[in-house]
């Protein structure tokens, strides 16, 4: 009846060779860039590449963060990433209990809020950026960081509103019997309930912000101008700043990665904005 | 004074459902009163519609004489125990008892009296220290009482607060709840699907079917005197028998006839079935109403003697549950163990004619007498 | 009875249910409903003004003009291509992205020793920022002194001096290399989901009836699973549309114009020639394309109302 008689289990060669390839094409280019940031510059004319530099140094850090401003963008960076998330995740924690507890609004308040997770930023960034230099907000800690609240809404609201829904209702119920208004119920028994997907969609507003690009390009210059952005001083198609460029690639990508490796149990949520659970 | 007077209260829920329809309801001051029924007869949401936590459709909710359709469920002055204890998981036993009275701005000291108080009643005083993931069940039912009594509201909810408890635990929750409404004396209301506890606890029990009241009065009431097939049903366990019957006078006696053995009517009942003769009618009859016939001795007139054969035997421990076939339907009847050891032995029987009830076939309701 | 008018009273009046309620749940959206009104609705209703006007740092004044800035997109064949390059980028890059994702989805079924460890691995490509992507395949495809090209011509035993930024195809390969090396994690872990959410039983009633493995995966894991597949290509699909940041980064949108996505296209017309009002329109045009698109898949996702 079955094909072949199935004896004994032979270890899963394809899989772990599968795997193994892949480990190593995603380690790949991570560990070139973190060779690269620490080799001296001799090193780079080198043929056949140096695989790991024999005399490793630090001065291309240091040449990123100061001579091509990567201190400045860094600390705009966390200025701009951190209040972001801080109004990100409170103005969206409110919005998604009362979508969650309510459904206020019905589908029309839902579906404007999704929407926005869909449209092109570059049809929000042109008129964005005209209607900035008109208020004096462009090239401005607080005009990027309204964007970015904005452009991080959608997944704040919807990963706190999945998390929300599957929050019984009865222990809200029991602090409003017990004397509390709704406000009360909301702060001191709904939220500190919710706090691990608060956190979950906090890290992953700040990931979204810390990694940002196409906004930061256009909207800041001078004063502004995010981690990200100071790229554009090594485009790859012409300069020869590699070592620069790879140590401000580690210095940008190491606490994103660290911070989402750590909320990894609610990637999926975060990812698909709530509607599936890990 | 803390009566609830329920005026034609409707409730509707998305998609046509009519959880409750038209109820009128007084529920006395001080009593302890169940609303019991099946699982979607309108029960929970009646109770939740009394809290607050849900909003009336149509009519009114009286509470202490004031309406409280409208008023919040902080400002109506009542305590609830919920089905899964929604005891709040990120604060102590203690902090949990007296979250509300911290809520409603209670001086410290007035709070730690009552928490140490309702403790004490509850026997719970040295969990105070604890969080809710750390207890029992039946800890945990515990506090979520705790929580509830310190306030000292006037009106007591319960839903279905023993559900989740297994049987023992059960049995001993509810003879705690019992003894608390004879400590505290103050109005209950109570919902469960389980008749015992409707049985046992209730001073009043209200019966509820499809969203509408079936039966309401004394558990004795409701038991003896069913005013429907429903309710005769539902009380009572092991369930009363329905065997369909026929009212015929037999050698000039009135008797139900059940196509083949006959049992005559109790003759000081006799007179009010006087209409019913000749049609067709439902005998009701509980399992622990009939009895084992002690071969020839002097019985009573409202004995009906019927042989049966037993095709399906129960033990219980001190009693045994004996099943029959009669007129074409399985008959349970309840006798001491060691009465009826195999299938398939034959066995007289004594019903008592005075406690079965007929019932009218189509409309399903007792007929008086 | 003192105190128990204290009890309703230490609250406060009581006041209605009703108002309360709704005051509440409106005041609690109206933060973020003010915020994307102010950052996002209101732009783009000014920016359709801008569509129908003359907005250009070159050209003073903002005269009417009709539909000129629509021409101007129409006509342009930079912009016809663009847009074809974007089609025919996001398509193989989706679909690379969801075969290798469905194929590390099924070989990280089960538990096995290490399986936290490397799904940790697995995942770390997604919290990078695409430009710093850009950059590092940019380094690891330098010629001549990247890796890339010494190991190719090891491989091949001659030397490879391909020049993958700017040569045609090659430079469209290392587009498609960045980002399937990014995203393809979203897949991954999306479709891992789904697989580790379908109950054992099911494979073990089809291991007992003898069915093979083939028909298991077609027949049961891929009904099975088929809405989280269509969630997962939705999102990245629309993701990717955006095209924008490794071009940037990696090609410049060159040689030339040769590898112009939409969106970097729309971006030198705006911000490099500051014809801002063309790019406005162009923006406009890309947006109710991808609209279409939104429009067409996320009906179907959200019909089979499963959650």
């Amino acid at each position: 009846m079955a094909g072949k008689p199935r004896t004994r289990r032979r270890p899963p060669l394809l899989r772990i060779a599968f795997l193994a390839l892949w480990v190593l094409f995603v380690l790949a280019p991570l560990y070139w860039v973190f060779v690269t940031s620490i080799k001296p510059s001799d090193d780079y004319l080198a043929v056949p590449p140096v695989w790991f530099p024999s005399d490793p140094t630090m001065v291309h850090y240091t040449a990123a963060l100061f001579a091509y401003q990567g201190l400045t963008g860094l600390i705009n960076s966390i200025i701009v990433s951190v209040s972001a998330t801080v109004l990100s995740v409170i103005v969206g924690t409110l919005m998604a209990y009362s979508l969650a507890r309510f459904n206020t609004g019905g589908q029309h308040l839902s579906f404007w809020v999704l929407s926005q997770r869909f449209l092109p930023p570059i049809a929000i960034i042109l008129p964005l950026f005209l209607n900035y230099r008109l208020l004096g907000l462009q090239d401005t800690h607080l005009g990027l960081i309204l964007a970015y609240t904005v452009f991080t809404l959608p997944v704040s609201v919807w990963m706190m509103f999945a998390y929300f829904r599957q929050m019984p209702r009865s222990l809200e119920e029991a602090a409003l019997v017990d004397g509390c208004t709704r406000w009360t119920a909301f702060w001191r028994v709904a939220v500190p309930l919710a706090a691990p997907g608060v956190v979950a969609a906090a890290v992953f507003t700040f990931i979204a912000c810390w990694t940002e690009f196409f906004f930061a390009l256009v909207l800041t210059s001078r004063n502004a101008f995010t981690l990200p952005t100071v790229f554009r001083a090594f485009l790859s198609f012409q300069g020869a700043q590699y070592g620069e460029a790879s140590a401000l690639a580690i210095v940008s990508l190491v606490p994103s990665i660290i911070l989402g490796v750590l909320v990894q149990k609610h990637l999926v949520r975060g990812l698909t904005l709530g509607a599936l659970r890990g | 004074m803390a009566d609830v007077r329920i005026t034609g209260l409707h409730k509707h829920y998305a998609g046509g459902v009519h959880a409750v329809r038209g109820i009128d309801l007084t529920i006395p001051d001080k009593q302890f009163t169940v609303l019991v029924g099946p699982s979607g007869c309108g029960k929970s949401t009646l109770l939740r519609m009394i809290a607050g936590l849900e909003p009336v459709d149509e009519g009114t909710i009286e509470i202490g004489g004031e309406v409280v359709n409208d008023m919040r469920p902080r400002d109506r002055d009542v305590a609830m125990v919920f089905q899964d204890y929604a005891l709040y998981p990120h604060m102590s036993v203690h902090n949990n008892i007296g979250f509300g009275l911290k809520a409603r701005k209670f001086r410290p000291e007035e709070v730690e009296r009552r928490v140490r108080n309702a403790a004490e009643l509850l026997g719970i005083t040295p969990l105070l220290g604890r969080l809710p993931r750390q207890l029992s069940g039946g800890q945990r039912q515990r506090v979520a009482i705790g929580r509830a009594i310190v306030r000292n509201p006037q009106l007591f909810l319960f839903d279905e607060p023993l559900s989740n408890l297994d049987a023992q635990l059960r049995d001993e929750m509810r003879v705690e709840i019992k003894r608390l409404h004879q400590e505290i004396a103050t109005t209950i209301i109570y919902v469960t699907h389980d008749q015992i506890e409707a049985m046992t606890l209730a001073d009043r029990i209200v019966l509820l079917r499809d969203g509408v009241i079936e039966q309401q009065g004394s558990p004795l009431d409701l038991f003896e005197r069913p005013a429907t097939r429903f309710v005769a049903g539902f009380l009572g366990s092991p369930r009363m028998n329905f065997v369909p019957a026929r009212l015929d006078p037999v050698d000039g006696v009135p008797a139900l006839v059940l196509d083949g053995p006959t049992l005559p009517l109790d003759p000081s009942r006799a007179a009010s079935f006087e209409e019913w003769r000749g049609r067709e009618v439902i005998l009701g009859v509980r399992p622990e109403h009939m009895s084992k016939a002690d071969g020839g001795t002097s019985r009573k007139p409202a004995q009906a003697p019927i042989r049966v054969v037993i095709d399906l035997v129960q033990p219980t421990g001190t009693r045994t549950h004996a099943q029959f076939r009669l007129n074409g339907t399985d008959v349970t009847v309840e006798l001491p163990s060691h009465t009826v050891e195999r299938p398939g032995t034959a066995i007289d029987l004594l019903v008592d004619m005075s406690r079965v009830i007929l019932i009218d076939p189509r409309t399903e309701r007792t007929i008086p007498g | 009875m003192a105190e128990r008018a204290g009890i309703t009273g230490a609250g406060g009046p009581a006041v209605s249910a009703r108002r309360s309620d709704a005051r509440f749940k409106w005041l609690l959206v109206t933060p973020a409903a003010l915020l994307i009104l102010a950052l996002s609705i209101y732009p783009l209703i000014f920016s359709i003004w801008v569509l129908f006007v003359n907005y250009d740092f070159q050209i003073p004044g903002h005269a009417f003009v009709g539909l000129r800035n629509f021409r101007q997109v129409v006509a342009d064949p930079v912009a016809r291509y663009a847009l074809w390059v974007t089609v025919c980028l996001t398509a193989t890059c989706v679909a690379v992205e969801f075969l290798l994702g469905l194929a590390l989805a099924m070989a990280m079924v089960g538990t096995f020793r290490g399986r936290g460890l490397l799904i940790s691995i697995l995942i770390v490509p997604l919290f990078i920022s695409p430009v710093i992507v850009g950059q590092a395949w940019a380094l690891m495809l330098h010629r001549p002194f990247g890796p890339t090209n010494y190991l190719l011509g090891l491989l091949l035993g001659q030397e490879v001096t391909i020049n993958w930024l700017t040569q045609w195809p090659f430079n469209f390969v290392a587009l498609i290399l960045a980002d399937v090396w990014q995203w393809t994690p979203f897949m991954f872990v999306i479709l891992l989901a789904g697989l580790t959410s379908i109950p054992a039983h099911v494979f073990e009633a089809a291991e007992l009836d003898g069915v093979g493995r083939w028909q298991v995966f077609w027949y049961i894991t891929v009904p099975y699973i088929a809405p989280m597949m269509l969630l997962a290509v939705t999102f990245r699909l629309l993701d990717a549309i955006r095209l924008f940041d490794t071009i940037f980064i990696m090609t410049g949108g060159g040689p030339g114009t040769q590898t112009y996505s939409a969106s970097y296209y729309l971006y030198t017309i705006g911000f490099t020639q500051f014809h801002l009002s063309r790019a406005t329109a162009g923006a406009w045009i890309f947006m109710v394309l991808t609209l279409l698109v939104v429009f067409l898949l996320v009906r179907r996702l959200l019909r089979p109302e499963a959650d």
